[in-house]
């Protein structure tokens, strides 16, 4: 499919109540559904919330799992693709998570991507929580090949990257980023999009968690860098945009930023990371 | 993991140890002069005021006895003064009825049937004339919350709980009773049971409608990530009172935290501050 409809929905969530929030998203879901969205993406940790802390033990759960095959449900019955954030319970340990985006399609569970880049600074204590993914992976969907990052995983241009170079159209990136940080985000999301010449949603979580405010302001931004629909700031909100993959190519051929690579300092920025 | 009586025990004579060299250090460290406890004659005041003692010496510590009319019990005072006696530590008795007098007198919408509101005032007063002890005598508040009741939230917020170190706030109730019969509380103290004495009558285990010994195990569960579930089987208990006793001790996360602060700037207190007591 080279153009559809995807659904940018920025959730409050109840903290710690799955079913609540599922709720919430199914609602959401037959929404987006009544407005053509192909895909509907939800914020990172749309099933738990984002402050969790000792909580996420007995919040996390195996995926595939209860959660997946319920969000496989309602993908098969609204003929919708799905992508959301959940804390991800290991099936060989009882208490290493991830901090996982998950991606449903009407056929069923299609993959899952695992947070790298895990914020243990300032307000954030995820290294304390989840153990680190270790692979971008791109999925390949009814919707084209659809890459996904979390949060600060965009202040880190080669998961982008190596998304785009596996062949990736659209990044999906699902965030809890809380208003502090909104400038960064703001500039950050564009660039991916730019520095790859590929299509990015953005999709933030909204609201109040102990004192953290989150700002939604989701956006799905064109390939040329264009923020092509936004969704409010610090207020639940569903906005639906469109993705035509056609409007890759003349940015491709306009900003050639794939063509100019130069693989040959790559293994320089090896060296030089490890030598830090 | 079995739930049992036995996974409740401690070394009390390493405790002790431990306790007395963490009170003695911080003294030290923050250049006091010693320590101020509440002492109401139960076992956790006495048990942490026989603790200072030992740790800092009998001139280092200084426990107010501060009863008021409506809970006057002889019986805890004499066990107050007792403690007192035994550990060689000066006492001080205030009692502070025209104090509450004046709170209820002066309190607009004051309401002398509803218990909670008001116990609570007596709890706050108490920590008021502490921390008088404690600025014009140099000293540190030592406070004498332990784990169960603390994790129940089963205190006065800014009350009771407020102190500037909290050296009995790791054990559960049960373990404090092994505690306080290794260092010598006289057994009549460990015996009688436990009460806040906020209103007459008022009794803990009645008042959070489960014995120590049984809320102990849940909370050690809890702290172990064991599921309610699993707990209630253990203890062959019904699996609503494990959820009561787990959903109260999440509820009152705000008990034991400073305010709620808002992430507005770059480090806020209370969230990315991250700081020690001693410098």
């Amino acid at each position: 499919m080279k153009r559809f409809n995807i659904a940018l929905t920025q959730m409050t969530c109840t903290r710690a109540n799955k079913e609540a929030n599922i709720q919430k998203m199914e609602k959401y879901i037959q929404k987006a559904k009544a407005e053509n969205a192909s895909l509907i993406v939800f914020p990172e940790l749309a099933l738990t919330g984002y402050t969790l802390r000792d909580q996420i033990y007995e919040l996390a759960e195996t995926i595939p799992g209860p959660t997946v095959m319920t969000m496989e449900k309602i993908a098969k019955r609204e003929n919708i693709h799905i992508i959301f954030g959940m804390p991800e319970l290991s099936e060989k340990t009882q208490a290493v998570i991830y901090n996982t985006a998950v991606l449903v399609a009407p056929k069923g569970y299609v993959g899952k991507y695992r947070k790298m880049h895990l914020p243990t600074h300032s307000v954030f204590e995820e290294k304390r929580y989840f153990r680190q993914g270790y692979k971008p992976t791109v999925f390949e969907t009814e919707l084209g090949k659809v890459g996904m990052l979390i949060c600060y995983d965009a202040f880190f241009p080669e998961v982008s990257r190596i998304l785009r170079l596996e062949g990736a159209q659209l990044l999906v990136c699902i965030s809890a980023s809380p208003a502090v940080r909104r400038h960064f985000f703001e500039i950050l999301t564009v660039a991916r999009a730019i520095e790859n010449t590929v299509f990015l949603a953005y999709v933030n979580l909204v609201g109040l968690e102990n004192g953290l405010q989150f700002w939604g302001g989701s956006r799905l931004i064109a390939p040329s860098g264009k923020i092509l629909i936004q969704a409010k700031y610090n207020e639940e909100h569903m906005v639906v945009g469109t993705v035509d993959y056609s409007d890759i190519k003349p940015v491709e051929a306009f900003v050639p930023t794939l063509r100019d690579l130069r693989p040959e300092i790559f293994q320089m920025l090896q060296e030089l990371s490890e030598k830090l | 993991m079995e739930l049992t009586p036995e996974i409740l025990k401690i070394n009390p004579a390493a405790t002790a140890e431990r306790i007395k060299m963490f009170i003695k250090d911080m003294v030290k460290k923050t250049e006091t002069n010693g320590v101020v406890l509440g002492i109401s004659g139960g076992i956790d005041s006495s048990t942490v005021a026989a603790l200072s003692t030992l740790s800092l010496g009998s001139e280092k510590v200084i426990g107010l006895i501060l009863p008021e009319d409506e809970t006057y019990n002889e019986t805890d005072i004499r066990h107050a003064k007792r403690v007192a006696e035994k550990f060689r530590f000066k006492t001080v008795e205030i009692t502070i009825t025209p104090v509450l007098e004046a709170y209820y007198k002066t309190i607009p919408i004051f309401d002398s049937v509803e218990k909670i509101s008001r116990g609570n005032i007596k709890a706050r007063a108490r920590m008021i004339y502490l921390y008088y002890y404690a600025n014009k005598l140099n000293l540190l508040v030592c406070g004498s919350s332990d784990k169960s009741e603390t994790m129940m939230g089963y205190f006065t917020k800014w009350g009771d709980v407020a102190a500037d170190i909290a050296p009995l706030m790791d054990l559960y109730k049960t373990q404090v009773r092994q505690l306080a019969k290794y260092i010598g509380v006289p057994d009549e103290i460990i015996a009688k049971p436990s009460s806040p004495n906020l209103w007459r009558g008022q009794l803990a285990e009645k008042e959070l409608g489960i014995k120590y010994e049984t809320l102990d195990l849940i909370l050690y569960g809890l702290e172990r990530f064991m599921s309610t579930k699993e707990i209630a089987k253990q203890l062959q208990l019904n699996k609503q009172l494990v959820e009561k006793i787990k959903k109260r001790w999440l509820r009152m996360e705000h008990k034991r935290q400073m305010p709620l602060s808002l992430k507005l700037t770059y480090r806020t207190v209370g969230k990315d501050f991250r700081l020690y007591h001693t410098q």
